[in-house]
């Protein structure tokens, strides 16, 4: 998948790097920008006219529901009506949302290494992770990481056997962007490491399998046999925005949901 | 017309009790030093340079410690001004007369009344409690009545903290997630190892199949479960085949530990309702051996102070936010391991890590703490000095000037912060003395007639007064200085009657005084206390009918503490406990250092709070006894 990955990721790693400056405000662009793309996608793919007549439905049965309170069967009849225009009205919607599942999530997986992991941070622990598609045995290739200025390794390799899984405690000792080595014999299999300073990309795992690569596509593909995935536990981020804390994800669904409301008219478009 | 005036008294009245008025402007630093001891300190001024400045400019004082010297009871004094009969906390350990088996004197907890039986589960329809079992009002309430700002961190006998208008952190009493004081886990796969409990701990053995091993760990009982079933949260350890090292994953988390390290807090969590209601703990582990033997020890689970599955704090936030600040810290009321270095567990270099990684734990608390503090009152305690004396005194003192050293450093942290117009008071609750021999007190009063065994063959170290005769007993001893008469109408069964009552105390403690080690010949009791003279309060319910005032030296042995009779009278003390306080309170003052000359010639631990009230402008409460030392 990294013929798929690469431009992608040259295309959006342009644009944080535009705002990587002000990452909020490039969440907020990237948020509304969003929501006309999904105006878009209503207004090419969706029935207005069936959606507003499924709308009204559902109006139209929330006033029975109101108006005929003393009488039981009407009451009865109002809700079984109000959840099939409601089903309706989910179905008119079902087409334009699946059209916006796959670009959705090829930025949203994007948009994690961005505002969903921070690096980590300096003079805390962390641990480097890599799983083995082969077992632990006498033969087996040495490991052993190659690591880089400012980032101390403490631990010799930790091999958890039932997981095919070898670990390494590092400590950052200052801001650093680099490559850690992750040796397997004599093959050496790079890992990208980002820790302290501002909050930019942070590759999540990184991945030898092609379909994982779909959703870990921060770095290419490790092209070494024996090794399945390398992962860094850096910690999770949050973003402030109006003096509150929040989950990327909330803000952006929030910011992309509002602008897709405001602008909805100019669309043409009926939600 | 009358009826205005006194209207118009009352509104008067209750404008000039209020309150801010009196506050403005004045500050306040008060450090509890547990245990800090004024021989120690006068033997080693040279080495504490902060101490001896505010013996030079200020003052420094014995400081007279209550019947019984014990941190709960004298720290009950510090915060009521009241003594032991006034407060009503007499020992660690009280007893309940209807079972004669022993209780936490500090706090008891009261589970809810009503709950809906749904299958296994019982649904609580109004909430349970916790409830300090101390009299008395706190000074930091009537500080905050008359509105000054007031800080209390980690103040002994406050658990449950009261809520109010005030920041506090429990202390001393505040249990790990089991409810105890703190019990360890060790694991191991050592076939040399055959205990499965000991004291403050438990020994789980584990197998490491294929380089994994599953720690499972002990958290609260399931307070929603009919059966109270214990809940459980586990750890996985995977051990590198040749590496001395470890993995443990545990909560969504990986650890890597090498032998000879500690992790950090690991979160864990404890099912009540699986997937619907949780508690949450932490532990530390060490990883003190990997091969050939696995042997990990887990902390005592401590209350989570980020999401407290009890109340630690006023507010209840406020834990969190400390939290917050400086990451997770140790909420157990005593964190210092003693229970594991007295097992053999830990060695004294391991007790000392796990110690002075306590110490920097609150140190750090402390500073921040520190910096933030501007107006009012500012009260943090100190525990290391009192748990590692405990294990040093007197054999260690090199390393035990270490602890005094770093608190010497943190008084002169609060020196510079105080500087000129801020009144700074340092005070102990106790000194320390060398715990050399061990009395079994009920193996006294069974030597001397006063209590009898079912079959004399069944003396022993057999705990809670198992094979008592209590148709034959007058007297027992349980806690660390108290004795009991088995009273008619109080103890079920009772033979002592109420006009006999003070013949047999006095007969008893006529032989106490009398009470010669068969080792030495030396003097075991130099004092023996009634309640009723101790003390001005008369809130003796709960109060031992005589104290033991034992010689520096002495102290009740561990068997004592919990009804045990053993065969011997005393024996040499060889455990890694050497040294104590329980003894006559005379024979283990604390100490007063202040920054301001200290007039009163023999100040009293319950003078504390009248001392800081009046510092305020504040006049003594109702209750109290003491006077301001100043």
């Amino acid at each position: 998948m990294d013929w798929a990955n690469t431009p992608l990721n040259t295309v959006l790693g342009w644009y944080f790097l535009a705002f990587s400056r002000a990452p909020n405000l490039g969440l907020v662009v990237i948020s509304i920008l969003t929501g006309v793309g999904m105006l878009v996608v209503l207004q090419k793919v969706s029935d207005p006219v069936r959606i507003r007549l499924a709308k009204r439905r559902v109006q139209a049965h929330l006033l029975e529901l109101r108006m005929f309170q003393d009488e039981p069967r009407v009451i009865w009849g109002a809700q079984k009506a109000l959840l099939a225009a409601n089903a309706r009205y989910m179905g008119l919607m079902l087409r334009p949302a699946l059209w916006m599942t796959v670009p959705l999530f090829l930025l949203m997986i994007r948009m994690e290494a961005v505002y969903g992991r921070s690096p980590l941070p300096v003079g805390q622990e962390a641990v480097v992770t890599m799983s083995m598609r082969t077992g632990f045995a006498a033969d087996s290739p040495r490991l052993s990481l190659t690591s880089i200025a400012g980032i101390a390794v403490e631990t010799p390799p930790v091999r958890a056997v039932a997981l095919r899984q070898v670990s390494w405690r590092i400590r950052p000792q200052a801001t650093v962007s680099g490559e850690l080595g992750l040796n397997v014999g004599n093959t050496t299999v790079k890992k990208r490491i980002e820790a302290g300073g501002p909050q930019r990309f942070v590759p999540g795992l990184r991945t030898g399998s092609r379909w994982a690569t779909l959703w870990h596509p921060d770095e290419p593909r490790i092209d070494a046999p024996d090794v399945d995935w390398i992962d860094i536990d850096y910690p999770g981020a949050s973003v402030t925005m109006l003096g509150m804390h929040a989950q990327w994800l909330i803000w952006f669904l929030a910011i992309s949901m509002l602008s897709a409301l405001a602008l909805k008219k100019r669309f043409g478009v009926v939600l | 017309m009358r009826l205005t005036a006194l209207l118009a008294t009352c509104l008067l009245a209750g404008a000039c009790s209020g309150h801010k008025v009196q506050s403005a402007g004045r500050r306040m630093i008060v450090l509890g030093v547990d245990g800090m001891d004024p021989v120690f300190l006068e033997n080693h001024w040279d080495s504490l340079p902060n101490l001896n400045k505010l013996r030079q400019s200020g003052s420094f004082q014995r400081l007279a410690t209550t019947v019984p010297p014990q941190s709960p009871v004298a720290w009950s004094s510090v915060i009521t001004g009241m003594d032991p009969g006034g407060h009503g906390i007499f020992d660690f350990v009280h007893r309940t007369p209807a079972t004669r088996m022993p209780i936490s004197s500090m706090a008891e907890t009261m589970p809810p009344k009503r709950t809906l039986n749904i299958g296994s589960y019982a649904v609580p329809l109004e909430a349970g409690a916790v409830r300090t079992t101390r009299a008395g009002t706190t000074f930091w309430r009537v500080l905050s009545d008359h509105g000054i700002p007031t800080q209390v961190i980690r103040m002994p006998v406050n658990y449950p903290p009261e809520i109010g208008e005030w920041e506090s952190l429990s202390g001393m009493g505040t249990p790990d997630m089991e409810g105890s004081s703190g019990t360890f886990n060790f694991f191991t796969d050592d076939p040399a190892e055959k205990r499965t409990t000991i004291d403050g701990g438990r020994i789980n053995r584990v197998a490491v199949d294929g380089g994994l091993a599953l720690l499972r760990i002990r958290g609260p009982q399931n307070s929603l479960r009919r059966d109270q079933a214990v809940t459980y949260a586990q750890l996985t350890a995977y051990v590198d085949p040749s590496a001395a090292a470890i993995r443990l994953d545990g909560s969504g988390r990986e650890i890597l530990l090498r032998q000879g390290e500690w992790s950090d807090w690991v979160p864990l969590e404890f099912p009540l309702i699986p997937g619907i209601q949780k508690v949450y703990g932490m532990v530390r582990v060490y990883v003190q051996h990997v091969h050939p033997y696995l042997r990990i020890y887990v902390s005592p689970v401590n209350i989570d102070p980020e999401n407290p599955a009890l109340p630690i704090s006023s507010p209840a936030s406020y834990s969190g936010a400390l939290a917050k600040d400086l990451g997770r810290f140790y909420t157990q009321g005593i964190a210092e391991d003693t229970a594991a270095y007295r097992a053999g567990i830990f060695n004294r270099a391991e007790f000392l890590e796990q110690s002075h990684k306590i110490l920097n734990d609150s140190l750090r608390m402390y500073r921040q703490e520190l910096a933030r503090f501007s107006d009012g009152l500012f009260f943090y305690y100190f525990s290391s000095v009192d748990q590692n004396a405990h294990m040093l005194w007197g054999k260690h003192d090199d390393e035990l000037l270490e602890v005094y050293r770093a608190i010497d450093g943190a008084i002169g942290e609060a020196m510079a912060k105080a500087g000129t117009d801020t009144t700074l008071m340092v005070l102990s609750d106790h000194g320390f003395a060398r715990f050399d021999r061990a009395v079994h007190l009920n193996a006294w009063l069974r030597e001397q007639g006063f209590l009898t065994l079912d079959d004399p063959a069944n003396a022993g170290d057999e705990e809670l007064f198992t094979h008592v005769n209590w148709s034959h007993t007058q007297a027992y001893g349980l806690g660390l200085n108290g004795l009991y008469l088995n009273l008619e109408f109080r103890e079920p069964g009772g033979i002592v009657t109420i006009p006999e009552k003070q013949v047999v105390l006095d007969e008893i403690a006529k032989r106490l005084l009398e009470f010669r080690d068969p080792a030495t010949g030396e003097k075991v009791v130099s004092k023996v206390y009634f309640p009723e003279t101790a003390f001005q309060g008369r809130n003796l319910q709960n109060s031992p009918d005589l104290f033991v005032g034992y010689r520096r030296g002495y102290r009740a042995s561990w068997q004592t503490t919990l009804g045990a009779v053993p065969k011997t009278l005393i024996e040499d003390n060889t455990a890694a406990w050497i040294a104590d306080h329980c003894m006559a309170s005379d024979e283990v003052p604390g100490v007063l250092l202040s920054n301001r000359k200290v007039r009163a010639a023999q100040p009293q631990l319950y003078d504390i709070p009248v001392t800081i009230l009046s510092e305020f402008g504040i006049a003594r409460q109702e209750g109290m006894i003491g006077q301001t030392v100043f």
